[in-house]
């Protein structure tokens, strides 16, 4: 991986530079990191909103929009996630690097700028942010919330979740509410907005050829002198689930969708994490392992039927789309090939393949932006970034009997099933 | 015949690849990247789900069922031996494959033993092995992957849409054909269709990233095994300018409406490279999110960010595609129309021509960033008759009046169908 200089700039503010020639284009990433609360869930996804859609110099949507085409089609993107529970808001922009501009401009050094007054110097009207905008942001969240449910997978996925952690700060949706949403004005958002700036922790990452000393510069300069006490929560971890929950919905559907969700037994910052992630990925990770193999390939119960693991929750969820008749096969199936594992039925080939693949996609991401962004990214609560070289090692020595343990920390919480009506 | 080696190079982009005639009937392209790591291999034939009906050398004209191509790149990984997957899982290199309506392409991406995982490709793409049970096994998978899409309102209210616009030609079947069509697919048909299509010189291979050309020719010399050139004809039925109808709506199990608004545009040869930079700049202008309609569709909540627009072009069909979600998908529609008429009468102005140009080149620029869109854009450039590079100087050169004649030929509101799915309560 890329080389990465980490320069902390104020409490909890921190810019991660890595430099690399290799690539047309550069981007700039700032991260902010606050507790995942039902009450603060959906203020905080709008202000992300709200603040990639103007600032100060660019006071409306089509101004901002048209600089930054002018800068060679640059994107400002806004993007919300959750880490275990944390919610995760992110503000980028990216564009070409300066060597391929026709007429030889800085696209890089307006673009750090950019971002930094879309963050610190927003389109604010008697003080507060823009009504009309607000109105907006909040109808395209609302959109964005319905439109979750278009996609059956991701609506399937989504109520496992819901059932599963329940009670759970995991449960609450990373943009909190529909009602929240609706209940928010511009009064609300702004001291969201200056709440943020004082509570979250700020992880900027920059990747491109050139030093980004003006937005370093622009960075520490804003936080300079600046009050903040960052906050970072502590993902609560259930180890073991109780009796299994069984939810099944229906809908006018096609396919039916089913989602099992298990108590993974480890979450970080355990030793066991490796061990997981590849117990995972061998029993649904990739196109060799056990559920492809046998529940696709063989039983030809399905298109697809793959197992994730979250690290920071401590969850694994399996997934797939099945004929309603065949949903107890299909169950059966996947709960055979989880007992192999705990039995020990697994071949040094399927363990040696997985590691390769896996290794595979490490080394991968370090030839495009976007995995060099998310190798970092994933690793923002792993307490210290570590090297693909680092990650392999460590991969590389998990042993069988690691793997076995694994897959016998698996607790089965929740199966969720939506079926045709 | 003899392998013939041409360099491209593009002092703009600050790249250059080769493009090579194999002496085996391929024709291939190798982008080497210094610094990468990983490499990026892909190879296609020129034969998709709209090639039904056809013949080879002159030969019988065959009909085959819906679905075909589809299903015949689902069986191509599997040989006598076992399938290509478990040889893949010895090298580490992460594969797949996909079926367009013009294409069947196979790839891989790997950062070690490239070598090995190059003549895995080579080989299984070379080797059909259809029998009656490896054909009926795949039933069921493919199946449910039908399934799946007939949930999935984006690709309803795509095929809706072509429904709407298409009277005749196959580009409005889907690619994975039906349950019923796919049920009658036999190993016999399969080796039909392969024998005709997967021809090497019907075929493109594109290799980007950490290689050399000399590594890449040298197991290409070993593996491929020469071609004979041939002709091949699909048929199609004669498809007039003007659309089906203007107006198509499936009631879903959706809560927020989606749309697709298709201009059917004249279809002969594919675009020029200057024509296609032409058109990237204009839908650039008119629709992106610096248009004033962009702006205008958005005050009026007709829209929101997941709207976009695209080229949709190939064999005898070219189309506009504007599509988004929408609480009132006809009002939406209304108002593209009537700004596209507008800006027909009055032209695009220098403000926003500027600005689309310069975003359509820093986009294809960016595109060179990684081997896997590098790869994918040469192969998908090869199939139309176009070339990356020559495509990216005719964006630099792009003159406002020519983008202006170019709306003078397309994009016409009388000749549209606009496609909506929605749940029943939500009908306008």
């Amino acid at each position: 991986m890329s080389n990465i200089n980490r320069i902390r700039l104020g409490d909890g503010v921190y810019f991660n530079d890595v430099r690399d020639s290799r690539f047309k284009t550069m981007k700039i990433t700032a991260n902010m990191i606050v507790p995942l609360r039902a009450d603060t869930a959906s203020a905080n996804a709008l202000i992300c909103g709200v603040l990639s859609r103007s600032c100060k110099a660019y006071p409306d949507f089509t101004a901002l929009s048209k600089k930054l085409s002018a800068l060679y089609g640059a994107e400002l993107n806004a993007s919300m996630r959750k880490a275990g529970d944390n919610q995760v808001l992110t503000l980028s922009v990216s564009g070409l690097d300066d060597r391929y501009t026709l007429e030889g401009e800085s696209v890089a050094r307006e673009l750090s700028l950019l971002l930094c007054s879309v963050i610190f110097e927003p389109n604010l009207c008697d003080g507060v942010f823009v009504p009309g905008e607000v109105e907006q942001e909040k109808r395209q969240l609302l959109d964005l919330m319905d439109s979750e449910c278009n996609d059956k997978r991701i609506y399937a996925n989504g109520q496992l979740i819901r059932h599963m952690c329940a009670g759970e700060v995991f449960g609450i949706k990373r943009y909190g509410t529909a009602e929240s949403v609706r209940a928010q004005t511009p009064q609300s958002l702004t001291a969201a907005w200056k709440q943020l700036l004082q509570t979250a922790v700020f992880e900027i990452l920059y990747i491109g050829d050139s030093a980004p000393d003006k937005a370093v510069e622009v960075f520490r300069a804003a936080f300079d002198g600046a009050a903040r006490i960052p906050q970072i929560t502590q993902t609560e971890i259930i180890r073991q689930a109780g009796e299994p929950k069984f939810v099944t919905e229906t809908m006018n559907i096609a396919q039916a969708k089913l989602v099992m969700g298990f108590r993974a037994g480890t979450a970080l910052p355990d030793s066991e994490v490796t061990a997981a992630t590849l117990m995972t990925a061998v029993l649904g990770g990739t196109a060799n392992s056990k559920l492809f193999c046998n529940v696709r390939e063989k039983q030809s119960l399905c298109y697809y039927c793959g197992a994730r693991y979250d690290k920071m929750k401590g969850l694994v969820i399996i997934d797939s789309g099945v004929e309603g008749e065949n949903i107890e096969k299909l169950q059966a199936g996947v709960r055979k090939e989880i007992e192999d594992m705990q039995n020990g039925v697994i071949t040094d080939f399927e363990i040696e393949a997985t590691k390769m693949a896996i290794i595979n996609t490490y080394y991968s991401s370090n030839d495009t932006v976007s995995g060099i962004e998310s190798w970092y990214a994933t690793q923002l609560f792993d307490g210290a970034f570590k090297t693909i070289e680092e990650m392999t090692d460590k991969l590389n020595a998990v042993t069988k009997e690691e793997i076995v343990a694994a897959a016998n920390r698996l607790t089965l919480d929740t199966v969720y099933v939506l079926k045709n009506q | 015949m003899k392998t013939v080696i041409h360099e491209v190079k593009s002092p703009r982009a600050g790249d250059s690849y080769y493009q090579i005639k194999h002496q085996s009937g391929l024709n291939m392209y190798v982008y080497p990247k210094q610094g990468y790591r990983s490499a990026y291999a892909i190879i296609g034939a020129k034969y998709g789900s709209i090639n039904t009906c056809f013949s080879g050398d002159g030969g019988e004209k065959i009909t085959v069922p819906d679905g075909i191509a589809h299903y015949l790149e689902h069986k191509l990984f599997e040989s006598a031996e076992g399938d290509a997957f478990t040889r893949y899982a010895e090298t580490g290199a992460s594969a797949n494959a996909y079926t367009s309506f013009e294409k069947t392409c196979y790839l891989f991406s790997c950062t070690d033993k490239f070598d090995e995982s190059f003549e895995i490709l080579l080989d299984f793409v070379q080797d059909p092995y259809f029998t009656p049970q490896t054909v009926q096994k795949e039933q069921g998978i493919i199946g449910q992957e039908i399934k799946m899409y007939d949930d999935s309102p984006d690709w309803r209210v795509m095929f809706n849409m072509l429904g709407g616009m298409y009277h005749n030609h196959p580009v409005k079947i889907d690619i994975a054909g039906t349950v019923e069509t796919i049920a009658d697919i036999t190993a016999e048909k399969l080796y039909a269709c392969y024998n005709t299509f997967y021809n090497l010189n019907n075929m493109v291979l594109c290799v980007a990233g950490n290689v050399t050309v000399e590594q890449v020719l040298a197991i290409c010399d070993r593996m491929l095994k020469p071609s004979e050139p041939h002709t091949i004809e699909t048929y199609f039925e004669d498809e007039p300018y003007e659309i089906v109808e203007p107006y198509v709506e499936q009631r879903f199990a959706v809560s927020m409406p989606i749309f697709n608004l298709g201009f059917k545009e004249r279809a002969g040869q594919t675009l020029s490279e200057q024509k296609l930079a032409q058109t990237d700049i204009l839908l650039s202008a008119l629709a992106s999110p610096t248009s004033a309609l962009y702006r205008d569709l958005m005050d009026n909540n007709l829209i929101n960010s997941s709207f976009s627009y695209e080229l949709f072009e190939g064999p005898g069909y070219c189309a506009v595609i504007f599509s988004g979600e929408s609480r009132a998908p006809k009002q939406a529609a209304e108002k593209i129309k009537q700004y596209i008429a507008a800006v027909k009468e009055k032209g695009l102005s220098d403000e926003d021509f500027t600005i689309a140009k310069k975003a359509v080149y820093g986009d294809v620029i960016s595109s060179l960033n990684s081997v896997g869109s590098i790869a994918n854009m040469i192969v998908d450039y090869h199939v139309n008759g176009n070339e990356l590079f020559t495509y990216i100087d005719a964006v630099a050169a792009t003159e406002k009046a020519d983008v202006d004649n170019r709306l003078q030929e397309m994009l016409d509101v009388c000749n549209c169908t606009l496609s909506v799915v929605c749940n029943a309560d939500e009908a306008e």
